[in-house]
């Protein structure tokens, strides 16, 4: 399958001058159709900074960035709006809904930015919500679901819109043991049913066992762990 | 409007709030607005709604009528330009009248009028009179504006001028004759002859009255300045606002009301600046996914005018009942022209509060969405 990320000698540097410190340093990258990788790395190694560069939410210092074949290179800020809508699902920490949209309005709020039509967005989501197990809790807000049941609607969210590529951003970070497997394993799920990839960043060492690859963020580049 | 909607319903208590005061804030913008209307109506109607756009008056008179003296000479110079239709004197005298018991009840009515003498076939002669007209070959006969009839004078009842002694019969009525805070008594030339000679000072008041109305163009106006010697043209704006009173009264309201703008813009500013950073990381989100930034700075201006248009709307009902139900005495006067004017400046000022919300959440970085652990 073809590749849906691909990162080429990826640098990124804060500061000018003598004070000059680089995050990224020349990283490479590249992650196919049906791919679960993991990223580990301590507080501290950039994994932020990766996460943002591979998410088109920041601009490398050097290297290049594609993803489902389209390079982010000489892109608007409007053009990658639009690609991180089509493109790419985020997951983040601690889920993130909208305290105010049902749970079911979550999913429809980014089918309508993407333009899908009513009927198409009622169906998508109702089969993913309850492929998910949440069918039942459509009509909640989220402050009446559990913190599992929360990251469930957001990795919902996050495939809503059929994107080439996700990324999780500590999705486990707020849920206890069975409970981050759960989300874990629905993740891997997903990715292995629709052919799409997924890069999930992590902290916590118990979360891999579903993961393809697993790589270890280190002084600015990825190693095969 | 998809957020924008569902989050006032979501935080409908949040929204209410900030509406009631919007309510509050409109509802005093349109009441003062009506009663600065009233007032300027019920203080210098006489003026505005003459058809005349331009005076003459005494060049030292400081626009005043009251203090301004033109003769004959003037006169004659006007007509030159404006042709003998278009200029007409108008003579005026402040004073205090009496009614006769029988006419306004038991005890009798004190009251300040102006006494307008014009002439009955020219540019001021009354309009609109209820009962009987008056010509310039009438004797004794008045026409008064309806406040004197809404204080007990009836049309064939005589009011007598306190420092002359001189009585005159009421023939009929006008609507919305008023000089300075006091009704409009119209009376021919012939009348005002014997009324000023009964008056100390009365002398030479033959050939002089106090001002020139005129209904001429611009050109003509500024062609006739150039003419009169010791007299200056003045718009009828400029008349008005000499009356005295009126620019004190017209300018503490006026201002009230800029402060109500100000005010209601700055509520509204400040109820969504507040809201908007609270919900910053909520943006840095919706961003991160791909939601662009014109989309979330509409979906502000949107609340805004839902809260603006919604209040208004709320507040013109409360203001028309009341208005029905104030007595016909309370100078309230709100026409259609001045509350659609009032409402889109409302709403106007509005959208001006809400830009510094939407400055914000254009400056909101997707990056915001990224490593945080807290909603």
């Amino acid at each position: 399958m073809s590749a849906k990320l691909i990162m080429k000698q990826v640098t990124k540097t804060y500061g000018d001058g003598a004070a000059t410190m680089s995050v990224l340093n020349k990283l490479n990258l590249e992650v196919k159709g049906g791919e679960f990788v993991a990223v580990l790395g301590p507080s501290g190694s950039g994994k932020s900074t990766f996460l943002s560069i591979a998410g088109a939410l920041l601009t490398p210092t050097s290297g290049e960035v594609a993803i489902d074949g389209e390079s982010l290179k000489d892109k608007s800020k409007g053009e990658l709006t639009r690609l991180r809508l089509e493109k790419i699902g985020f997951m983040f920490q601690s889920a993130q809904l909208l305290p105010y949209l049902k749970v079911e309005e979550q999913l429809h709020y980014v089918a309508k930015l993407a333009k899908l039509d009513a009927k198409e967005s009622r169906e998508r989501a109702s089969y993913l919500l309850k492929r998910l197990g949440i069918w039942e809790r459509r009509d909640h807000y989220p402050e009446k679901l559990s913190g599992g049941e929360k990251q469930r609607v957001a990795i919902a969210r996050a495939w809503m819109n059929k994107p080439a590529i996700l990324f999780a951003d500590e999705p486990t970070a707020s849920l206890d043991y069975k409970r981050g497997r759960e989300v874990v394993s629905m993740i891997a799920d997903e990715v292995k049913q629709e052919g799409k990839a997924a890069v999930m960043v992590t902290h916590d060492e118990r979360m891999l066992e579903w993961c393809d690859r697993v790589l270890r963020l280190q002084d600015g580049v990825l190693i095969d762990m | 409007m998809f957020l924008a909607l569902r989050e006032m319903r979501h935080a409908k208590a949040r929204y209410m709030l900030i509406l009631v005061i919007m309510l509050l804030v409109s509802f005093l913008v349109l009441f003062v607005t009506g009663l600065a209307k009233g007032l300027a109506n019920a203080n210098i109607s006489a003026v505005e709604n003459m058809p005349a756009g331009y005076f003459a008056v005494q060049e030292d008179a400081g626009h005043i009528f009251r203090r301004s003296m033109l003769g004959e000479q003037e006169l004659k110079v006007a007509r030159s330009v404006a042709g003998e239709e278009g200029a007409t004197p108008l003579s005026l005298q402040m004073s205090t009248i009496t009614a006769d018991a029988g006419a306004a009840g038991d005890k009798g009515l004190k009251a300040d009028v102006t006494f307008f003498a014009v002439d009955m076939n020219g540019l001021l002669a009354p309009s609109g009179v209820k009962g009987e007209r008056i010509t310039n070959e009438t004797k004794g006969q008045v026409i008064a504006d309806e406040k004197l009839e809404r204080l007990g004078v009836k049309i064939g009842s005589f009011i007598t001028d306190q420092s002359t002694g001189k009585s005159f019969q009421i023939a009929g009525f006008v609507k919305n004759s008023s000089f300075s805070h006091t009704p409009v008594v119209y009376m021919n030339p012939q009348d005002w002859l014997e009324f000023r000679q009964g008056t100390a000072g009365g002398q030479g008041a033959a050939a002089s009255f106090n001002v020139i109305a005129l209904h001429i163009t611009a050109e003509q106006a500024a062609e006739l300045s150039g003419k009169l010697n010791h007299a200056e043209v003045i718009t009828r704006q400029q008349a008005v606002s000499s009356i005295p009173g009126y620019s004190e009264e017209q300018g503490s309201l006026m201002m009230m009301i800029v402060f109500l703008f100000v005010i209601a813009a700055f509520v509204l500013a400040v109820f969504f600046y507040v809201i908007t950073i609270q919900k910053t990381s909520q943006f840095g989100i919706l961003k991160a996914m791909g939601t662009k930034m014109s989309y979330l700075g509409w979906s502000v201006v949107g609340q805004v005018m839902i809260l603006s248009a919604g209040s208004l709307a709320v507040s013109l009902l409360l203001v028309l009942g009341m208005n029905m139900a104030l007595p016909a005495s309370m100078p309230f006067r709100l026409e259609p022209l001045t509350i659609v004017g009032t409402s889109l400046l409302f709403i106007g000022m509005s959208l001006l509060g809400s830009l510094v919300s939407v400055i914000r959440v254009a400056k909101v970085d997707a990056l915001e969405a990224i490593g945080r652990a807290n909603a």
